[in-house]
């Protein structure tokens, strides 16, 4: 697998649909995978994402190692961003009335993986869409998985965008189409 | 190289470029900060002035020593209420206060005390559970502009909100006993501005300036990069006392840190720890 880190971006509404993607999951996954939940600063959410997932769910400190097969939620009231294999903690203000913010964490990953970075992003909420776009224009594999009142095409045009159950496809061909790809 | 690619390769060279500026022509060493937080919060500089590029910016620091303290102040964040982190404040009085109180005498650094929200709800504190007389309070930051909003006393007007967090804090009475209002404003009582030495001091560069039985430093070494953030964990612990406590942020760990097999952390506490040798 080519890619070296998978960011995952979710607005509150989609927990349910976050735990479904964390049970499809392979337990031998060769990367770190991300989590930014939209959350308050006392929900409990770690147990409950991790209960179908076959990999560790942690909550990182900062300064923690990524390291390939766990996911890592971001704790609530600070952004998590990714710095080259480690993680980074900040108290910058909250964007678009988030902290954690999914643009924080997918600015990051374009930044510090680029192209080895993919993203999906659950629909529902403006934050996380300027940042995939960041990722995607660095050469990053994205996606936007869509609610299920939506259907067909989405407005954004040049984002993937797939129903839940496209998900486990995508993450298959992540790890198997990225490999015979050419760098730009 | 795709457009975008070489764009951002362009960015981080002028970002590097602005950095060694900086630290060269005003001895603000910036390059051993937090990668990600640090091009994210230039860029959102970059915006708030209207400015171009880095570089375009580069150049207005180098000439202008108040573009230089804007630059700073868009590189900190603190918290901007009093009581911001109730549960720690509440673990403080649980854990460390009863200690404290058979101490004669407290000597407390606060490391990065920003525009001083924090440190005035220490010292409200403090006052609360009977300990000012006998503590020392010095707070510390590398921005000589926080540090002067800091020393002014003056804060938002507390609402609801801050007084919910100051009683969940285990806070007795209230907390406009320690303030007076003008407009939507308060000004802190003299008896607490007065007895909080603020002090410009760099985490960064500069040495160890007393011995502290209380080091809080919370959510200020975030910003650091891991060799930066070992070394400054050296100087906190060259200037804790033995059985001294030192406060971190929620998700602050000493774990790869050098000293830490120094430390005890109190269990059930928000990542308070106790020089134990």
């Amino acid at each position: 697998m080519s890619v070296g880190l998978l960011v995952v971006g979710a607005p509150r509404s989609a927990g349910a649909d976050v735990e479904t993607l964390l049970s499809m999951l392979p337990a031998h996954l060769p990367a770190p995978v991300v989590v930014v939940l939209h959350r308050g600063p006392h929900d409990v959410l770690a147990p409950p994402l991790g209960r179908r997932c076959a990999l560790p769910v942690v909550e990182p400190d900062d300064k923690d190692d990524l390291v390939p097969g766990r996911v890592y939620l971001a704790p609530g009231g600070y952004h998590l961003l990714v710095d080259r294999g480690s993680v980074a903690l900040s108290v910058e203000p909250p964007e678009h009335g988030c902290r954690p913010a999914i643009d924080a964490l997918f600015e990051s990953a374009a930044d510090s993986y680029g192209a080895a970075a993919a993203g999906l992003l659950f629909a529902g909420h403006d934050d996380g869409q300027e940042g995939l776009g960041l990722l995607q224009a660095r050469g990053g594999r994205v996606a936007v998985v869509r609610g299920e009142s939506e259907s067909g095409e989405g407005q954004e045009g040049e984002v993937e965008r797939l129903s839940l159950a496209d998900v486990g496809g995508w993450l298959t061909r992540l790890a198997y189409a990225a490999r015979g790809r050419v760098q730009p | 190289m795709s457009a975008a690619a070489s764009a951002a390769a362009l960015e981080a060279l002028e970002a590097d470029l602005l950095l060694e500026g900086v630290a060269r022509h005003w001895g603000f060493d910036l390059r051993s900060h937090s990668r990600p937080q640090l091009l994210r919060r230039l860029r959102r500089h970059l915006r708030e002035e209207r400015l171009e590029s880095f570089s375009a910016l580069q150049a207005r620091v180098l000439h202008d020593s108040e573009a230089l303290e804007g630059l700073l102040r868009a590189l900190s964040s603190t918290p901007t209420s009093l009581f911001a982190d109730a549960a720690f404040f509440r673990d403080f009085r649980a854990r460390v206060v009863p200690v404290l109180r058979t101490w004669p005498s407290v000597r407390v650094w606060h490391a990065g005390c920003g525009t001083g929200e924090d440190t005035y709800a220490l010292a409200i504190l403090l006052h609360e559970e009977g300990l000012w007389g006998r503590c020392r309070l010095y707070a510390s930051d590398a921005s000589e502009g926080l540090l002067a909003d800091a020393r002014t006393g003056v804060l938002p007007l507390p609402g609801e909100d801050d007084a919910r967090r100051h009683a969940e804090s285990g806070g007795r009475g209230s907390l406009s006993d320690y303030y007076t209002r003008d407009g939507n404003w308060a000004l802190l009582q003299p008896k607490l501005r007065d007895g909080i030495f603020f002090t410009q001091h760099n985490l960064t560069i500069d040495g160890s300036f007393n011995e502290f039985h209380v080091i809080l430093c919370r959510d200020t070494l975030l910003s650091f990069n891991r060799a930066l953030h070992n070394r400054v964990h050296a100087r906190l612990y060259e200037s804790l006392a033995r059985f001294g406590f030192l406060c971190l942020g929620r998700k602050e760990s000493l774990a790869r840190t050098p000293h830490a097999a120094a430390y005890e952390e109190l269990e059930g506490s928000g990542h308070i720890f106790r020089r134990v040798t």
